[in-house]
């Protein structure tokens, strides 16, 4: 888990893009991902995000997030094999009464629905593990003209999700080693077995919020105009990586209305 | 005399997810009364052992027996009524408005009686010396104090084991002592006490026996006399003995022997030495 929102150092030609390419790649992929239902298309989608996942040299680091979504991935699939109906009838998984259908149309669908949700989280975790957080700050506060404050919160509060689950996990710890569990079948007793949880983690989290405040006003931040000391200029590549990706998504629009890539 | 093993560990591994093993090949047998030390370098595995001690964690291969239950299929919270845990930082546990509810906490858990959890969260309050903050807001006191009322909060619950994680960082010097001073209390009134800790004066002074865990195995395991009597096993682990013993290591050719633990020994030692060689008189 706590390496599916950092950034990984690593000296490849992805990392190398300006951060706005890279984030017009991973909404393209978003939009790209939602435009069509094919399953080909979705799959090929997919191979793409991986290739440019293993050209960042990011794909090993996140295989483990890789293999945890494969399991949403089958479960989708599932889901969808088992309740999507319609279409020429596969086998039935009650065969003597005929109940439950699985159909061709199921399973196709099934597959486009989980590489497309594979497709979408994974475009998003490449460009976070593959462009630096300075980066993206800079990028929403100058291209996107986001306050600076807003930004920098935003990044905090990623920054601090691993922290943040670990500290469940400890605390939870901690009151089951006092003889406390979780549970029951009476779901007001369940909530309020919770509160020996998340008492303790909104404390340490307040009280840890307070700190880093501290700190950063002891270092001298405050709000305000700010200058950069890094550039944030978009190269050559940049430009005419956007440029192709705008054309690519443009025709594919138009594909789509000529009624490509939809079953 | 019957020993009675309590935990005992059988060629434990552990591994954090992928990572490579943190505790490989551990196996060790821990029995009623003992008082035991876990020492080793920052990261060498200790808090990764003693959490086995409770089913915290379960081993990866191999076994533990707690009591002679094997705790795979244990919940914790079961398993919280043989084996106490304090852990390092008392706020991941202190969620009361006063502290004797949150001393009365893991009482309440185990479903006692009203009158039992009112005595012994006095007496509990009473041995860490927090009696007159029986009604505080646990946030008021100072993180010294928390740390007793999540080490009362266990003592409370009687078990038979208490585990200890570091109950001294962070405590100033007569704190420490105050609460080494419980454990050694707790320990001669029949519980078992596993302790980890960085100050090997502390272990000298308050355990029988200590297990010097290195990259996750054991590099010794054994009586605190014997062990600190070999500054080069302890080396390999970044350790040093505690000073006293490092003196009389340096001392051992005017005949002072490399396993003093105590200021008070080498005093009588060194006493015993004027008056053989007749500088006192
Ligand atoms: N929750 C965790 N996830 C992954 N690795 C961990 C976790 N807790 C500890 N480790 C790793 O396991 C090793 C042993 O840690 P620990 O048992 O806490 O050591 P010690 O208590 O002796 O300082 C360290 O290398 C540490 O980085
Ligand atoms: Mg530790």
């Amino acid at each position: 888990m706590a390496a599916l929102v950092e950034y990984i150092h690593e000296d490849s030609p992805v990392h190398r893009l300006n951060a706005l390419t890279k984030i017009f790649w991973a909404l393209f992929t978003l939009g790209f991902g939602l435009l069509f239902n094919d399953y080909r298309y979705l799959l090929a989608l997919l191979a793409s995000v991986l290739l440019v996942a293993a050209s960042a040299r990011v794909l090993q680091s996140l295989l483990p997030v890789i293999s945890g979504l494969t399991v949403f991935a089958m479960i989708l699939f599932l889901i969808q094999a088992l309740f999507y109906n319609q279409g020429q009838v596969l086998f039935y998984l009650i065969p003597g009464v005929d109940r439950v259908p699985v159909t061709v149309q199921g399973l196709l669908s099934g597959l486009a629905m989980a590489a497309r949700m594979m497709t979408i989280i994974l475009s998003f975790l490449v460009f976070l593990t593959a462009t630096r957080t300075q980066d993206i700050v800079l990028t929403l506060v100058e291209k996107f003209k986001i306050p600076y404050d807003y930004a920098f919160m935003f990044l905090t509060a990623l920054r601090f999700i691993p922290s943040f689950l670990n500290e469940v996990k400890m605390v939870s710890d901690a009151q089951q080693a006092r003889g406390h569990s979780i549970g029951g079948i009476n779901p007001f007793k369940k909530i309020k077995s919770y509160a020996p949880v998340t008492i303790p983690l909104v404390l340490l989290s307040i009280n840890k919020a307070e700190n880093i405040a501290m700190a950063m006003e002891t270092r001298g931040y405050c709000g305000g105009n700010r200058t950069c000391l890094r550039d944030t200029r978009m190269g050559r590549t940049d430009y005419l990586l956007t440029a192709a990706l705008i054309l690519l998504l443009a025709s594919s629009a138009t594909a789509r209305a000529a009624g490509y890539g939809v079953m | 005399m019957n020993r009675q093993v309590l935990i005992k560990a059988e060629n434990l591994t552990f591994k954090y997810g992928t990572e490579p093993p943190v505790l490989r090949n551990i196996s060790l047998e821990i029995a009623r009364g003992e008082c035991v030390a876990v020492i080793g370098q920052n990261g060498a595995g200790k808090t990764t052992l003693a959490k086995h001690f409770n089913g915290m964690l379960k081993p990866v291969s191999g076994k533990v027996y707690v009591g002679g239950r094997d705790t795979e299929r244990l919940k914790v919270s079961v398993l919280a009524r043989t084996v106490g845990y304090v852990f390092q930082n008392p706020d991941h546990q202190i969620f009361h408005d006063t502290v004797g509810k949150e001393v009365a906490f893991g009482l309440k858990n185990f479903d006692l009686p009203g009158k039992v959890i009112e005595e012994r969260v006095t007496a509990a309050l009473e041995t860490v010396g927090l009696t007159a903050h029986h009604a505080t807001y646990p946030f008021n006191l100072s993180k010294g104090q928390r740390q007793r009322v999540a080490l009362a909060s266990v003592l409370a619950m009687q078990t038979e084991v208490i585990v200890l994680d570091e109950p001294t960082t962070g405590q100033d010097y007569r704190e420490s002592m105050q609460i080494m001073n419980l454990v050694k209390k707790l320990n001669q009134n029949g519980h078992t006490v596993i302790f980890i800790t960085h100050d090997m004066a502390l272990v000298a002074e308050f355990a029988q026996r200590a297990i010097v865990l290195c990259n996750g195995e054991i590099l010794a395991d054994g009586g605190v006399r014997s062990i600190f009597s070999r500054p080069e096993l302890l080396k390999e682990t970044f350790l040093k003995p505690p000073q006293i013993t490092a003196l009389a290591q340096s001392l051992n050719r005017y005949a002072i022997p490399p396993d003093v633990l105590k200021v008070k020994e080498m005093y009588e030692l060194l006493k015993a030495r004027g008056e053989e060689i007749g500088c006192f008189s």
